[in-house]
């Protein structure tokens, strides 16, 4: 029952660690993605770094294909990974447009 | 030490408050070694202090010294965010009072008596048995008074007072705090529903109220600390509330998979708990954004100082954010997802979460509030490090690092032998439980244990002597 409504086959033993691992890069790389447009953007970094930045990211949501992939997830799981891969993109770019114009309105 | 340089009794206050859940802190990793050293040798304090005592005391001490540093920071903040003193601050020192001895008597009770006849009166004073808030029922009633008196004073403060953003979200935040803790008090014959309303407590505690709580020492930390704009900080404070609400409270699905819930909840723990590292990794830019900007405009100005009036607090709240994405973001993403917790849930690999992320996402910023209680109190305008401080920073932090990759090895080889390979029967248990990564890892988490203790006297003694250091600023 657990089986056929969460997964649509058991997680094989040898892939236990890539899923582990690979969660933890999700994270990590995102980090990083996230860290790299912060700092371009408060000019400790300089601008040509950004695309590494967007690699990072990219790098995030093949993590999460793959983790998704060898837990074997539902359809429904699957859309919420795509989901937290798109929030994730899109969250320094909001969180810094908004931080950006409080300053301004503060500064100027 | 004198209070010469306090003029509010509400910071006054505040320090008894800290001083208070400095000492069970110290009694919470004092239980933790004992529980760690009966992994590598069970018959240690056997019919003395059993397992179950020293993890049943480690683990409520855990929640009542943060508990006990929670309230200290808000009587610590009140005045500043508020510009006026506390209302009822003589009321608080009553119920400091109370809820001080009510928290003696019940641990001197769970180290003494330990058990009861398993009915009412068991429930009634000796403890209730749910992990985390095990308090006997008088105590709770007890509880209940003082965060009752707690939440009045807030709320009376806030509402003669300046109401800033921070203290608006304390409000708001403390009173769900302490309604949410009426829900673990009733007693059912049901597991299930027992469990389902404890989560109540503990999820919606450590996943919603107490981050959002965290969010907003964050905001007063960065606007005493580094002078980050007030506007700026208090926007984003909003912003964190929305996010953590906005996955947390609803990311409570992912402990309702295998309780005995409808089986909805595993599309809704698996949606939610997907969402719930976001605004861990928000808070982690916040607080380096906004110290990069600040130092920023320093250095623009050509002066080559730090922005950072507290280095020793400092250096806490930028673990904490640094341990918040760490522990509750990348320990908790490890197993959140209902197919692959299927697994693990249960294993050390909860204990490995557990530690880093109560570590990473409390504590940190609570000892972080503690050295700005020690700077008030002593009246220091530039607080620096000491070795004192760097050790205790180092060697905590290292500690819980340490343990939580062992008890990570370890939980890794629990369940892949008792779960994956052994399909969850009673032999796979005991399997798991006598693998050789097991057992080392369960060494390991001692060793690191005891460099976290070690770590904790040097805090205690920075804290009680860093105060009369010559070299900071006054």
């Amino acid at each position: 029952m657990v089986g056929e409504i969460l997964m649509t086959q058991d997680i094989h033993v040898d892939d236990f660690l890539t899923i582990f691992i690979s969660s933890t890069l999700v994270l990590i790389f995102g980090g990083f993605y996230v860290g790299i447009y912060t700092a371009v953007k408060v000019n400790l970094l300089k601008k040509w770094t950004m695309p590494f930045g967007y690699i990072f990211w990219v790098l995030t949501a093949y993590c999460l294909y793959l983790m998704g992939s060898l837990m074997h997830v539902n359809d429904f799981t699957a859309k919420a990974l795509v989901v937290a891969a798109i929030g994730l993109l899109l969250l320094p770019h909001a969180v810094y447009y908004m931080q950006d114009r409080v300053h301004e309105e503060n500064e100027h | 030490m004198a209070n010469s340089h306090l003029k509010y009794e509400s910071k006054k206050l505040a320090t008894w408050y800290f001083t208070f859940a400095a000492i069970i802190f110290g009694a919470q990793l004092l239980f933790g070694l004992v529980a760690a050293i009966q992994y590598v040798m069970p018959s240690f304090m056997f019919e003395v202090v059993d397992f179950s005592v020293a993890r049943m005391i480690h683990i409520n001490a855990l929640v009542v010294w943060m508990v006990f540093a929670m309230f200290g920071s808000v009587y610590w903040l009140l005045p500043d965010e508020t510009g006026i003193e506390t209302v009822g601050v003589g009321i608080g020192k009553l119920l400091f009072w109370a809820f001080a001895a009510a928290i003696v008597v019940v641990v001197l009770v769970y180290l003494f008596i330990q058990v009861g006849p398993a009915d009412e009166t068991t429930i009634w004073f000796i403890h209730e048995g749910r992990e985390y808030i095990e308090a006997p029922r008088w105590a709770d009633f007890a509880i209940v008074v003082v965060a009752l008196g707690f939440v009045a004073n807030l709320y009376m403060t806030g509402i003669k007072g300046n109401r800033s953003g921070i203290v608006t979200v304390l409000m708001a935040d403390m009173i769900a705090f302490s309604g949410l803790y009426l829900t673990g008090m009733f007693y059912t014959d049901n597991i299930s529903m027992d469990q389902f309303w404890w989560w109540w407590v503990i999820h919606l505690w450590v996943e919603a109220t107490w981050e959002v709580f965290v969010g907003a020492l964050a905001a007063y930390g960065l606007i005493t600390m580094i002078g980050a704009h007030r506007k700026v900080v208090e926007m984003w404070l909003w912003i964190e509330v929305a996010m953590l609400f906005g996955s947390g409270i609803l990311g409570m699905g992912h402990h309702y998979f295998w309780i005995g819930t409808p089986e909805y909840w595993w599309e809704i723990g698996a949606l939610f708990s997907a969402l719930e590292p976001l605004p861990l990794v928000a808070m982690f830019i916040h607080v380096l954004y906004d110290w990069g900007k600040m130092q920023g405009q320093e250095d623009a100005k050509g002066l080559e100082q730090s922005v950072i009036t507290n280095k020793p607090a400092f250096t806490w709240f930028i673990l904490n954010a640094f341990g918040n994405f760490l522990g509750a973001g990348i320990w908790g993403f490890f197993h959140t997802l209902p197919q692959v917790n299927l697994y693990t849930h249960g294993t050390q690999f909860t204990s490995a979460h557990g530690h880093l992320a109560f570590f990473g996402a409390y504590a940190t910023i609570l000892i972080g509030m503690m050295y700005l209680g020690v700077q008030g109190k002593n009246g220091i305008k530039i607080m620096r490090h000491t070795k004192s401080s760097i050790w205790a920073t180092s060697m905590i932090f290292g500690g819980v690092l340490g343990m939580t990759m062992a008890l990570t090895i370890a939980g890794y080889a629990d369940f892949i032998i008792s779960r994956a390979q052994w399909g969850a029967t009673w032999e796979g248990y005991f399997a798991g439980q006598s693998g050789v990564w097991y057992l080392q890892g369960m060494n390991w988490r001692l060793i690191m244990g005891v460099v976290t203790f070690i770590g904790f006297l040097f805090l205690v003694k920075d804290l009680l002597s860093t105060g009369r250091a010559a070299h900071h600023e006054r």
